[in-house]
């Protein structure tokens, strides 16, 4: 096979549409061939995309499955010196690094765009008001996701499923990611605070679609507050919190 | 990753916060892969399903890729792509993996029912989180020619190799190897993906 044929396997190869033997040899090819390699990392990541177009909700216990499974698993050491591999400060900011993260936002965001249909394209023409707000929280959340000081921290939530409020304090911006959070009646809604001293400040309503998983940016941001809480407030919220919180996350520590 | 490519550029990208969340896995941190499984187990899960079909062998498949996460997060080189692409690339590995095996030798007798089960890329019937995600994915499916986006789903979707797929569709290895590409490239720019 010349260098040419070998050349245009790179959208087989990225697709893992190659039997072993035509692997391993664009494979070599591929050590020799920059544009390649490159070539082959963008079509990678648009495989990726495929992969986030048919996601699934999994089943809870498959997150105990696997939970409880890598409680014994060993880890294997890394290849290299991790300082020359990952570089977590001085990053630069790349344009390519961007669009993947649009994809993991939009991945977060869009199940907190709950009405969205799936089906129609009539109805999407109809939904670009709505369409051009979510993309905005999207960038938001994008930006968020980028920040170099971006901090995650996850916890679960009294009553079923998990939540993980990520700050940047540069930015001054909060998100919130939550997974399986249990279905409230008409008349209750989930409401978000920031602990000022003690003093709580509403943070927003969490809309959750069906199935109880999304994310949303916080109203306000996380600069001088100690922490997040989550309270089961009657529809329409409170001006404080009526009860003991569901979840609770410090920033300290 | 199988490959390991020399880069032209060798500077690794500017880590996002899935890249972080590895790098924290990949120090035993296991909060960080509850986060981590939380963005990355709906994916994995959809896609394995895609192209296993069976409902208990997908989940039993994509548990192994995560837990294979787990294990291998220290390899990840995020000079080869992102956080995301590394994960997917190794469910759809794993997975094809095992439906070609499978299918080795059951193979002949179905392949001419094969085509007509194919599914279309939205025949998901469950339940499903990413709407504006497969939006997108759909919109961009719909730009490519009848013939790119055949290939593009068997390949991908259903786990064929590209002699599988030419076969498949009656064409010749030469054409579905430029589909696949040319697929892929129009796929990449509609998608607005650059590495």
């Amino acid at each position: 096979m010349t260098a040419a044929d070998l050349h245009t396997l790179t959208g087989a190869y990225a697709l893992d549409a190659l039997d072993g033997a035509e692997a391993g040899a664009f494979e070599r090819h591929m050590a020799e061939c920059g544009v390649c390699a490159q070539e082959v990392r963008e079509l990678r990541e648009t495989a990726a995309r495929l992969a986030l177009g048919v996601a699934l909700v999994p089943p809870p216990a498959m997150r105990e499955r696997v939970m409880a499974a890598v409680a014994g698993v060993r880890q294997l050491p890394p290849l290299v010196p991790e300082a020359d591999v990952v570089p977590l400060r001085g990053r630069r900011r790349g344009r390519g690094r961007l669009s993947y993260l649009a994809a993991a936002a939009c991945l977060v965001i869009a199940v907190g765009a709950g009405g969205w249909a799936v089906n129609a394209q009539r109805e999407a023409e109809r939904d670009r008001a709505r369409l051009e707000s979510v993309r905005q929280e999207t960038a938001m959340l994008v930006d968020l996701m980028s920040a170099p000081d971006t901090t995650m921290r996850t916890a679960p939530v009294s009553g079923g499923g998990e939540a993980t409020v990520v700050t940047s304090r540069g930015l001054n911006r909060a998100a919130f990611l939550y997974h399986d959070l249990p279905e409230l009646p008409d008349s209750q809604v989930y409401q978000l605070w920031y602990d000022e001293d003690g003093s709580m400040k509403s943070a927003g309503l969490v809309d959750a679609p069906e199935g109880g998983s999304g994310a949303m940016l916080l109203a306000g941001g996380p600069r001088g507050t100690d922490g997040v809480g989550v309270t089961v407030e009657p529809a329409g919220g409170s001006a404080e919190p009526s009860g003991a919180p569901v979840m609770l996350v410090p920033f300290k520590g | 990753m199988r490959a390991v490519a020399r880069s032209e550029d060798p500077a690794a990208p500017a880590p996002g916060a899935l890249e972080t969340m590895l790098v924290r896995v990949a120090r035993g941190d296991q909060e960080a892969f509850e986060s981590l499984y939380t963005v990355v187990a709906g994916p994995v899960l959809g896609l394995v399903r895609r192209v296993l079909r069976d409902p208990a062998q997908s989940e039993e498949v994509a548990q192994e890729v995560l837990v294979e996460v787990w294990r291998t997060a220290a390899r990840f080189d995020p000079r080869q792509g992102g956080a995301m692409a590394w994960v997917m690339t190794m469910a759809h590995r794993r997975a094809v993996d095992r439906v070609r095996s499978a299918q080795a030798s059951a193979d002949r007798e179905h392949r001419a029912a094969l085509r007509d089960r194919t599914p279309e890329f939205d025949e998901v019937a469950e339940q499903v989180e990413r709407r504006l995600e497969r939006e997108q994915v759909r919109r961009c499916m719909g730009s490519l020619t009848e013939l790119q986006r055949e290939s593009v789903v068997l390949a991908y979707y259903r786990g064929r190799t590209y002699r599988e797929t030419a076969d498949l569709l009656g064409v010749a290895l030469g054409t579905v190897k430029t589909r696949l590409r040319d697929g892929l490239i129009r796929l990449r720019d509609c998608l607005g993906v650059a590495a």
